[in-house]
């Protein structure tokens, strides 16, 4: 195929998308091969998998320590001197989740313990520009999509038009099934006779 | 690559938490120039078409209606200050969210024009931008789990593992799709053909300077 025909087809817009997924999709192949190297000095540190557990935690595996509002818990900035009050609400936890930590083993793994202070200090403290960015966004989709909503810029009255064809093709292919069908029918008798 | 070499003296930080914005005169210019042109289209007008008519003499005129007109003004001034905020941003995840937030809005100016055909390649232009959400977050993510950071200041110090390479790679991809650059733009291209000039050229404008902003970014992480 010569380039010219190659640069007309990438022209039309529709095939786009197709060449888009279609390098991503070899990227992503790539990746399989790509050496994995994670570095585990890492900026929101974890502990290991089943040490918490092992050591029979309440809140296991997310317990990361630290006493609200007097000592930090394990949670590392990048840049310390802009969040020196960081770490101090780690370990909160509403009077209903201690409750049901005291009461059960199992609360870290379950659903309702979100941890909500580690949470809020990573969304709101140390990036919590991100998170305004993050929010812009939606409210930004909302706007185009309640605007499209409002104001229609498609031609309505084809709609009633699109439905008929729509219902007509249908009827359309339901009688070819069943002429199909039949000429089906009528074949494997003749066979069996 | 360090700042110094790529951008010139570092002029000053605006620390905000985890992510430091950082002002050197080559992003300080980009940030500049896109704030004025921003405001030269906030207080600009639309242009209108005047199309010759099929088989008659006279001309059609193709205008922009009022409540069209001011949506696409207000997704244009924010397309544009968004696009000033990734020229000076130092952190590479919030890079990756502005670029996202360009996406959507190039999307929003368009979707209120009445031509199918620039609507038929605003959908495909979507299509590609849901594409690219994949290897824009997922290569900064790499990135993330292989050096452990996200601050440019910090990454530009260290040394490129294959897994950092592979995650930039992704990353240039989802860059190349969202601004429509070489074998991508055709969808892009077919959006500029409605009228609204000066807003529809703000999509071309933040695509420009996220470029040169994203090769920028790359020099920073690879060397």
């Amino acid at each position: 195929m010569r380039i010219g025909q190659i640069w007309n087809k990438l022209a039309n817009p529709k095939n786009v998308p197709r060449l888009f997924a279609f390098c991503l999709g070899i990227i992503l192949i790539v990746g399989f091969v790509v050496p994995m190297a994670l570095n585990p000095d890492q900026l929101y540190p974890r502990p290991a998998p089943q040490v918490q557990i092992d050591e029979g935690l309440d809140i296991a595996p997310y317990d990361r320590g630290g006493v609200v509002m007097k000592e930090p818990g394990n949670i590392k900035p990048q840049y310390p001197e802009n969040a020196a009050q960081l770490g101090m609400i780690t370990g909160y936890m509403s009077p209903l989740a201690e409750w049901i930590s005291s009461v059960s083993p199992y609360f870290g793994t379950s659903i309702y313990s979100s941890p909500g202070g580690l949470v809020d200090e990573i969304l709101y403290y140390t990036r919590g520009f991100d998170t305004i960015l993050e929010s812009s966004i939606l409210m930004m989709a909302f706007i185009v999509a309640s605007w499209l909503t409002v104001n229609y810029t498609m031609k309505r009255r084809d709609i009633a038009k699109d439905i008929k064809k729509a219902a007509d093709d249908s009827a359309r292919v339901a009688h070819e099934v069943k002429v199909n069908d039949e000429k089906a029918r009528a074949k494997q008798l003749r066979r069996d006779n | 690559m360090d700042f110094v070499t790529l951008g010139g003296d570092l002029l000053g930080t605006i620390p905000l938490g985890d992510i430091v914005l950082y002002l050197t005169p080559l992003n300080l210019f980009l940030f500049a120039v896109m704030l004025v042109f921003t405001l030269l289209i906030a207080i600009s007008k639309t242009e209108t078409q005047v199309e010759a008519t099929f088989n008659k003499l006279s001309n059609t005129n193709v205008k922009v209606g009022k409540s069209e007109f001011k949506q696409r003004r207000f997704l244009a001034v924010i397309c544009g200050i968004a696009t000033a905020g990734a020229m000076i941003t130092g952190d590479l995840f919030n890079f990756t969210l502005f670029m996202a937030l360009i996406g959507i809005l190039n999307i929003g100016i368009v979707s209120a024009v009445k031509q199918t055909s620039v609507l038929n390649s605003a959908y495909q232009y979507g299509l590609i931008a849901m594409m690219c959400s994949l290897p824009l977050f997922g290569g900064a993510s790499i990135i993330l789990a292989s050096t452990g950071t996200l601050s440019l200041a910090v990454l530009s110090q260290m040394s490129a593992s294959p897994m950092v390479v592979f995650g930039a790679v992704l990353m240039l991809l989802g860059i190349l799709g969202e601004s429509g650059v070489a074998p991508f733009f055709a969808s892009k291209a077919e959006m500029f053909r409605t009228p609204g000039s000066p807003f529809i050229v703000i999509i071309h404008l933040s695509s420009l300077f996220i470029i040169v902003r994203a090769v920028e970014i790359l020099l920073l992480v690879l060397w």
